[in-house]
């Protein structure tokens, strides 16, 4: 539905670079003039629909994260969780452990080596109990903790963007069931939202790139230079009904965009996390990608015994930010894949009538030799 | 003469033969034949670069649990007195910090021992077998395949940086390798589903025609390859056979790893849909039993019902949206009559 209504955006978009053009046409100012009422009523009609489509895609999704976090929250956090049990058995194996070592204690009282022995296969056998409740969810924390506000949201961005990540998951049945059901009404969503964010950059993209390069090439025009600036501009405005669409924004671009993304979003959390820059970089990277591994998250939360609630407000505003981070760099994904995608397809077009024409050529000259 | 000929006929042949050679890297046996080396030599990679890190970390642990019962044998010997609550209390506190520890190390990549050998701690023991770790070769190509699919469990992550390095580039080779794949195999199937589906709705069809013919009050000769092209597989089928696919995996995942169905369902579905937790990955329960083979099995099982069922999963977006597509045509049409 919206991606049909996104459509009037790409003609105004087309039509604004040549309206700046054509100021230069002292013939054309007049036209402008009397057409101008009507033009400014088509633009503010676009901008209106642009505004609908694209934000209220966005607002769609954003919402549904809301909701969907609050859902889980609500889910996760019974009293009767999985994370809560497992915390209270870590919780007993440790007063089972100091009971075993008191009775060792009690027992070779004063036999160092073989109390020292006793200590270890008792901690061992501690040891693979935590192993096993980590395995389970184990972190420390109640579920009432590690389900907070932001974490959900990032839980759940994790679900339609389908990166998941992997470090909060829920354990109770019913939030297996929901998750399965969130997911096949969320990841549609989210791939209208990919689709119509990715036009959208698409387009002021290459509309940018546009204005940027006719902004370097009329100034040579003015200065009567003869450059190959001006003679291409001067041809690419004498067929201005398909200017645009022969005009390819190069996959330097595009790349280059993301690049100067993924930079910032290194420096980013490497700053906050105090990561390495490679693990910042690695993050960046397949987060965008949706591979998630998950083994750094940011925020991930790390026992260290103490000062847990101390850096909780900063962490909830970092996870927010992160949440922004991503949603917008899949949208510029999006916009670099359909940009890429376009150039692909001209360029194997190239390529096509390129081979045609070299094997022509050669079976030719192959014959020509031949007949002398 | 005759080698003139021969000369002109060398070009279109070489020109065939490239051709050929071509398609064939792009045909479906082609890319598929890619997809696979191309995670074998990444399972290959990984494990190479993976390995050896294991082993400082069983170690660190092991050191650990040492100096965490020496801390409770001075405490012990400080709290000479016996008195019972004082050492509940100091013991508790060195086995909480000695908790913490441990999930630290978890998440920095230990994985529980492998095999307890019981009554062997004076030896330190300092020999781990090499199929012990959890970089075997299956893993690795687990891994591979979950990077290039998107998947992304994070059961298995790199530790070292070239290993970090390495995934990003992988990554971004492997999934444009993967998408081809997809789409390939995607149309091939769906192509081979429609053809099925056309065949079994046979006896049908004179009937559909004759009904058209009827509809429209005069004879319309179509012929019978352009109707062909027009079957379109409805979409509740496509819904049955992606759900049947997944409901399937759930009871075999259930029966393989000791799953309850409703765990193995959901693990079909967060790893078809690419999403991948993570929190259940197969392998597990079956580690438990420690039968090397039978985790590699069940390793070599998962991902032939990955590829499978995301290439399934592509046939049917294909064929829906075909459907789709049929169906606004239609609709387009209709209107277009009524006007």
């Amino acid at each position: 539905m919206s991606s049909r209504k996104g459509r009037p955006v790409r003609p105004s978009m087309r039509n604004r670079p040549h309206r700046s053009r054509s100021w230069e046409d002292p013939e054309r100012m007049m036209e402008i003039e009397t057409g101008r009422h009507t033009k400014l009523k088509n633009c503010c009609r676009s901008v209106a629909t642009f505004m609908c489509t694209q934000v209220g895609v966005g607002g769609i999704i954003v919402g549904y994260a809301i909701v969907g976090a609050f859902g889980f929250m609500a889910l996760e956090t019974q009293d009767d969780s999985v994370a809560d049990t497992v915390l209270k058995s870590v919780e007993l194996a440790r007063v089972r452990t100091a009971d075993q070592l008191y009775s060792d204690y009690t027992e070779y009282q004063f036999n160092e080596t073989e109390w020292i022995m006793k200590a270890n296969v008792s901690l061992y056998a501690f040891q693979k109990d935590v192993v096993d409740a980590v395995k389970k969810g184990y972190d420390g924390r109640t579920s009432k903790e590690q389900w907070n506000f932001p974490a959900a949201l990032m839980f759940t961005l994790s679900i339609f963007t389908m990166i998941g990540y992997g470090n909060l998951v829920p354990r109770t049945e019913w939030g297996k069931v929901i998750t399965i059901f969130y997911a096949v009404f969320g990841i549609p969503l989210y791939i209208l939202y990919f689709m119509n964010m990715g036009k959208a950059l698409a387009s002021i993209f290459k509309w940018m790139y546009i204005k940027l390069n006719s902004c370097n090439v009329v100034p040579q025009d003015e200065g009567g230079g003869t450059g190959q600036g001006s003679s291409s501009y001067r041809s690419r405005s004498g067929d201005e009904e398909d200017d645009d669409e022969t005009i390819i924004v190069p996959s330097s671009a595009s790349i280059y965009v993301l690049f100067s993304y993924i930079c910032v979003g290194t420096i980013m959390f490497a700053e906050w996390e105090g990561w390495e820059y490679l693990d910042s970089v690695y993050f960046c990277v397949t987060s965008l990608c949706k591979i998630g591994l998950g083994d750094f998250v940011p925020d991930h939360y790390i026992l260290l015994g103490t000062n847990i609630d101390e850096s909780e407000e900063g962490n909830q505003t970092k996870l927010v930010i992160n949440f922004i981070y991503l949603l917008l760099g899949l949208g510029l994904v999006a916009m670099c894949y359909n940009l890429l995608k376009e150039e692909v397809l001209a360029k194997m077009k190239q390529l096509k009538t390129d081979v045609k024409d070299v094997f022509h050529y050669v079976r030719h000259e192959c014959t020509c030799a031949d007949c002398k | 003469m005759s080698d003139l000929e021969y000369e002109q006929n060398l070009w279109p042949r070489i020109k065939s033969a490239f051709r050929v050679l071509v398609a064939f890297t792009f045909s479906h046996v082609g890319v598929c034949g890619l997809v696979v080396g191309y995670i074998i030599c990444g399972a290959f990679l990984f494990q190479m670069m993976e390995s050896h890190e294991v082993e400082p970390m069983l170690k660190e642990v092991r050191q650990l649990r040492e100096e965490t019962a020496e801390k409770l044998l001075s405490i012990v010997l400080k709290s000479n007195t016996l008195e019972e609550e004082e050492f509940f209390r100091l013991a508790n506190v060195a086995i909480q910090n000695y908790t913490y520890e441990i999930v630290n190390a978890i998440s920095d990549g230990y994985d529980g021992e492998p095999k307890p050998k019981p009554l062997n701690w004076t030896k330190k023991a300092d020999s781990i077998d090499r199929k012990e770790m959890p970089w075997s070769f299956t893993g690795g190509f687990l891994y591979s395949l979950t990077v290039i699919t998107t998947i992304g469990y994070g059961n298995y992550a790199p530790k070292t940086a070239q290993g970090k390095a390495m995934t990003i580039l992988y990554g971004i080779i492997g999934m444009p390798l993967f998408l081809l794949y997809l789409s390939n195999i995607g149309d091939i199937l769906a192509r081979g589903f429609k053809w099925t589906f056309s065949r079994c709705c046979q006896c049908n069809w004179t009937f559909i025609k004759r009904r058209r013919i009827d509809e429209n009050g005069e004879v319309i000769e179509e012929p019978a390859q352009e109707e062909e092209e027009q079957i379109t597989v409805p979409i509740s089928l496509c819904l049955t056979l992606m759900v049947g696919y997944i409901w399937g995996g759930g009871l075999l995942f259930a029966e393989w790893e000791k799953w309850s169905v409703l765990d193995a369902s959901y693990f079909c579905f967060i790893s078809l849909s690419t999403i991948g937790f993570g929190d259940l990955v197969p392998g597990e329960a079956v580690a438990a039993e420690s039968l090397e083979d039978a985790i590699q099995y069940s390793f070599v099982f998962c991902s032939l019902y990955l590829l499978l069922g995301m290439a399934l999963i592509a046939m049917c977006f294909n064929l829906m949206q075909e459907e789709v597509i049929a169906k606004v045509r239609v609709c387009g049409r209709r209107l277009g009559c009524a006007r």
